[in-house]
């Protein structure tokens, strides 16, 4: 493990030699500077018994449609090259015949994804001390907290699903699609069929599909509940992903 | 330094390498010859551990590819085909991201960066960013990558390809001076290549070995030419039966001129023997030469020897096929 850190910071280093991580980041920060001031528009209206008022960081982030949509394309902007882009220029022969093992070139890859994307959560919780000191809005910091870690466990799991798919081809395009489709099920897929289940009135079905679904998940944590279920479910499908792409890279030096 | 012992390879159902057995000593620099697709880089990729063989055994500095495949990646350099290389970085950067994955130690690597710099001529574009240098520099920051950690066995896969006249004999004479402390293996497909660097020549075709000799042996082998005017298969049939001639190649006949090419045993020069006989029999002598066979006629030969012998054994496989053909 002890190339994780040389490695892990070519990888970071990397972001920032295209245009890719600084678009995202901006994008991010457009995107969450817009739901604060749509927040406070919110909260000024406080007579009026809106219902964000009790909820406000559901309604800041992960009730925003905005937040979602920037995440299906940070997502698999941020991961569709990690090994993609290594394969397709060769560079992967020179990466796996230096004395490095195929999980650290696999750990350092995906802490390089987590980082940049909690990189890219930063300015939303940049604008919260504002919203408390200068406000005076004296909201809870724990939902705070617990959101922040769910926000972070649920990133782990789509950037290990994200590199995973990268290790499949040499195609960035290709990874990045199969990527999208897989957050796009877990995020909003799941929401329709919960809809649908509750309209058929098959409410065990409905149970088990509101456990899958990301949005549900994230919206528990952002109300205060830190779901321990939940973070196991990020962690397991994270270590999952991670060990198949080690797989991968070793299946292939014999195909 | 390397032993490799019936190792195999297999993509799928073709078999890219066949069990290839040989042994290189240490401070050899052996050129791995080949026409394209012969099995050349798929066998550096098996010895450098980024393939694993289907079969087989290599062994290289003492460690085995298959038990130990970390510590056989400290003791090589590899140096892959078109020089794959992360082009956004720097080239003093890029070495030294390189020398801390190869476990440099910190205190050595400023040094060793240096060293390697300096050897490959690469110290005035230190700072330049890869992908806006030529060819020429991209092969030698490949070349001084494999060396950074200074490994006992250099793997060069076709280290001139695509570079200028000029880079190449820049290229050569870096590599025959490397061959003073490293053992080395090369490959490529330029005749001139392995007789300007290698002092062996493995040559490899159809994923099997035909070849593995001295290159001073392989030059010795000499062959007779001669120019006849006469009736061309009496001719032919005298040439064979004189003593000593191993076999006699008719290279061009119009006429009633006769060219052949004619091998002789141990090499042995029978060129006044054969001027005897011909005359002898009232034919015209047109010519007569002695000469080495060059290494690119051997190759020539192996390739196609090599080829008849699967089409031979492809039609034992299929007799039918081929009778009904």
């Amino acid at each position: 493990m002890r190339h994780l850190f040389t490695l892990f910071r070519r990888e970071l280093a990397s972001y920032f030699l295209g245009p890719m991580a600084f678009l995202i980041l901006l994008a991010f920060q457009v995107i969450a500077w817009l739901n604060f001031w749509a927040l406070v528009d919110d909260l000024s209206r406080s007579t009026q018994s809106f219902s964000g008022l009790r909820d406000p960081l559901n309604t800041y982030i992960s009730g925003s449609p905005a937040f979602w949509m920037g995440l299906f394309v940070a997502i698999p902007a941020l991961t569709m090259r990690l090994v993609a882009e290594e394969r397709r220029s060769g560079t992967i022969e020179q990466l796996l015949t230096a004395p490095v093992t195929e999980t650290e070139v696999v750990l350092s890859k995906w802490l390089a994804g987590v980082v940049m994307y909690l990189a890219l959560l930063v300015p939303f919780f940049l604008y919260l001390p504002f919203l408390y000191y200068q406000a005076k809005f004296y909201f809870d910091v724990g939902p705070v907290i617990s959101l922040g870690l769910g926000l972070t466990s649920m990133g782990m799991m789509f950037v290990a699903i994200g590199l995973f798919f990268s290790s499949l081809t040499r195609n960035q395009i290709i990874a990045a699609v199969l990527t999208f489709a897989t957050a796009f099920t877990l995020i909003v897929a799941t929401q329709v069929a919960f809809s649908f289940a509750m309209v058929t009135r098959r409410t065990d079905l409905a149970e088990a599909i509101q456990f899958v679904s990301v949005i549900h998940q994230v919206n528990t944590f952002g109300s205060g509940q830190f779901d321990l279920r939940f973070l196991a479910l990020h962690v397991s499908a994270s270590v999952l992903m991670l060990y198949l792409t080690v797989k991968v890279l070793e299946y292939r030096r014999e195909s | 330094m390397i032993e490799v012992e019936r190792l195999s390879r297999n993509y799928h159902a073709v078999r890219a390498v066949d069990q290839v057995s040989f042994q290189v000593g240490r401070g050899e620099i052996v050129g791995l010859l080949g026409p394209n697709g012969a099995g050349k880089t798929t066998t550096m990729r098996m010895l450098t551990t980024f393939l694993r063989p289907t079969s087989g055994r290599a062994v290289l500095s003492g460690h085995d590819v298959l038990d130990e495949p970390l510590e056989v990646r400290k003791k090589v350099g590899y140096l892959p085909e078109n020089v794959p290389l992360y082009l956004e970085m720097r080239v003093r950067e890029y070495l030294g991201y390189r020398a801390s994955l190869k476990d440099v130690p910190r205190s050595k690597r400023r040094s060793s960066i240096d060293g390697v710099l300096e050897r490959c001529k690469l110290t005035d574009v230190e700072s330049r960013v890869l992908g806006h240098l030529s060819k020429g520099y991209r092969q030698r920051v490949g070349l001084a990558e494999a060396l950074i950690h200074d490994p006992d066995i250099l793997v060069l896969d076709e280290p001139t390809a695509g570079l200028d006249p000029m880079q190449i004999r820049e290229v050569r004479a870096l590599i025959r001076e490397l061959g003073d402390r490293h053992t080395i293996l090369l490959s490529t497909h330029i005749m001139s290549e392995v007789e300007a660097v290698c002092g062996r020549v493995l040559m490899i075709v159809k994923g099997k070995v035909a070849v593995d000799d001295q290159l001073d042996h392989l030059q010795v082998q000499s062959s007779i030419v001669v120019e006849v005017r006469g009736p061309a298969a009496a001719i032919r049939k005298v040439l064979e039966a004189t003593p000593g001639v191993s076999r006699v190649d008719v290279t061009d006949q119009h006429g009633e001129i006769l060219r052949a090419e004619i091998q002789t045993k141990d090499g042995a020069d029978l060129r006044e023997t054969l001027a005897q006989r011909i005359i002898q029999n009232g034919w015209a002598l047109r010519q007569l030469d002695h000469r080495r066979s060059s290494l690119e006629e051997r190759f020539v030969r192996a390739v196609r020897e090599a080829t008849i012998l699967t089409d031979d054994r492809a039609d034992k496989d299929h007799p039918t096929e081929t009778e009904a053909a």
